[in-house]
């Protein structure tokens, strides 16, 4: 699997607030990673890192191959990046915006109307930028990111702020960037549902550190699965379950039975059917589920969870 | 280069800035324009000329300079665009650096301004009232002069103010240092201490006494430079977090 982004005990203190805890973290090329973290967990600043604004105080990252603190103007050259501050000017339209940056990178005329052509803004392009809702604002900041084709998109939060449409429009987009462009996408948001729909690898971190890592959909299959069931007394079920060991929380008609990290799911389920059914319990239905990324997420970064980083 | 500084130059249209840069020089010749048609006996160009140069270097420009500087670094501290231009695969000095020259031609075209717009408001005073008209020869080269020590004068003015415009977000820093600094060089005209503070040494080009125009075109322009390329280097080295 070659690495788009690779970064190695990357570590970034401010005085003495660590903000960014020895991540080591991999983006597989063509991936969409969704970078998941809360508000304030670091992901901001390994992006920046990541784009050479500020040094890591230890650890190296390389982006498309390039060791960004020893080549940053070559690992530049291999990013595109759709940061939190549109940076925008708003006295200029958007293809002029679009233009100071395509002089500044050194690329024809002709890729202005290829990248607004990639977020369908090519009609509204004219009109200035202190005229656009913060939807096109954003989607222009994605043009202008994929100004020059590069490789690597890094994009941060790209649908804070929006609407609900808008944010349907931008998750369209992303989910479309690979096909459309080649690119990797590296996408940090505080969104679960965002990164459940869009990525296809995830990496969560939590108070600096990177508690796991991993595609998203085997994350989902093989990280303690969960057995949902229903019988006619799920009290009774449920006390059955939490005494063969399961952790379970029981919802609206039925429970839900967390399995351990690496126990097989179909053979504990099938054990516990047994069970119930041994109980003379009537089961109405009974089988393993993939987790939610909620449902991970929730698990790993926890401040009090002690899980070290992991990889599906 | 090129492309950085034809970047800066574009990033200006419709901008406050722009409009500061013509705003101010049209307003010396607007007093002038309502001086001469208020006096009451024709006096020559070099008085007219000389008037205008003197509101430039004493006010006018210590004010402009402080506005302009901050309008120019709010053109990017406005809309937060320093993380995207420092992100993109350019040397960083050379932002800092088109942002020095950006300044610089503006207020070069100021003083230039300056110089057009007096002449036009004599002129055209002088032919709404002709018994006052500006007499004698106009003596461009002269004027031009002038006007060019003022601005190598100005330049350590200029690279403080913008230093600070850069270095901070917020607009009050740069006002306050700014406008304290005109203050300063207002009430300290005749102290012989006030050459020696950037924001008066431009209007010590208009001084009798040659150590006066010497000290200040020396220390402004000389220093000017100096403090202007520590800015460049400084502000590309920093994090901006």
């Amino acid at each position: 699997m070659n690495a788009a982004i690779e970064t190695h005990a990357l570590t970034r203190r401010f005085k003495r607030h660590l903000a960014v805890d020895a991540v080591s973290m991999t983006v597989p090329d063509k991936a969409v990673y969704g970078f998941l973290g809360r508000n304030g967990a670091g992901k901001t600043t390994t992006l920046k890192m990541l784009l050479g604004l500020i040094a890591p105080t230890s650890g190296a990252a390389r982006v498309a191959g390039v060791d960004v603190a020893r080549d940053r103007l070559a690992a530049a050259r291999r990013v595109g990046a759709l940061l939190e501050a549109h940076g925008f000017y708003v006295n200029l339209s958007g293809r002029e915006n679009l233009d100071l940056t395509r002089t500044l990178l050194g690329l024809p005329k002709t890729e202005i109307d290829r990248v607004l052509d990639v977020v369908e803004m090519r009609e509204h392009a004219g009109k200035p930028v202190s005229d656009f809702s913060l939807g096109m604002r954003q989607r222009l900041g994605l043009a202008r990111a994929m100004l020059g084709a590069p490789p690597v998109l890094i994009l941060d939060e790209p649908t804070n702020g929006l609407d609900p449409d808008g944010i349907a429009d931008m998750r369209r987009f992303l989910r479309a960037l690979p096909e459309r462009t080649g690119a990797t996408v590296l996408l940090s948001s505080h969104l679960l549902g965002e990164i459940e729909q869009t990525a296809t690898h995830v990496g969560i971190l939590s108070e600096g550190r990177l508690v796991l890592e991993g595609e998203l959909e085997r994350l989902k299959a093989e990280l303690a699965p969960e057995i949902a069931f229903q019988t006619d007394d799920l009290p009774r079920a449920a006390a059955l379950a939490k005494a063969r060991g399961f952790d379970l929380t029981l919802g609206e008609g039925g429970a839900v039975a967390r399995l351990k990290p690496g126990e097989d799911a179909r053979s504990a389920s099938a054990a516990l059917n047994r069970a119930l059914v041994e109980a003379d319990l009537a089961v109405f239905a009974i089988g393993p589920r993939a987790r939610s990324l909620e449902g991970i997420y929730r698990d790993v970064s926890s401040p009090a969870s002690n899980l070290q980083p992991e990889t599906v | 280069m090129l492309a950085v500084l034809s970047v800066e130059a574009r990033k200006l249209n419709r901008s406050l800035a722009a409009l500061l840069a013509v705003a101010a020089p049209s307003l010396i010749a607007v007093f002038g324009f309502f001086m001469l048609l208020r006096s009451t006996r024709a006096q020559p160009w070099d008085m007219w000329m000389t008037n205008a140069a003197g509101v430039w270097a004493f006010f006018m420009m210590p004010m402009s300079v402080t506005a302009l500087t901050a309008l120019v670094a709010h053109m990017e501290h406005g809309p937060k665009s320093w993380d995207h231009l420092r992100a993109l695969p350019l040397p960083r000095w050379k932002l800092y650096a088109a942002k020095a020259i950006c300044v610089l031609a503006l207020l070069a075209l100021m003083s230039a301004a300056v110089l057009a717009f007096s002449w036009a408001a004599v002129s055209l005073a002088g032919s709404i009232k002709p018994a006052v008209a500006a007499t004698g020869p106009f003596d461009l080269a002269q004027y031009a002069r002038v006007m060019a020590m003022m601005f190598g004068a100005g330049l350590l003015m200029v690279a403080i103010q913008l230093w600070i415009a850069l270095r901070y977000a917020s607009f009050v820093p740069g006002l306050v240092v700014g406008i304290g600094g005109t203050f300063f060089a207002v009430v300290a005209t005749a102290a012989k201490q006030g050459v020696f503070l950037p924001w008066q040494m431009p209007v010590n080009m208009l001084a009798t006494e040659a150590w006066r125009v010497n000290t200040a075109l020396g220390l402004g322009g000389g220093l000017g430079l100096v403090a202007l390329i520590l800015m460049t280097v400084h502000l590309a080295r920093r994090e901006v977090l």
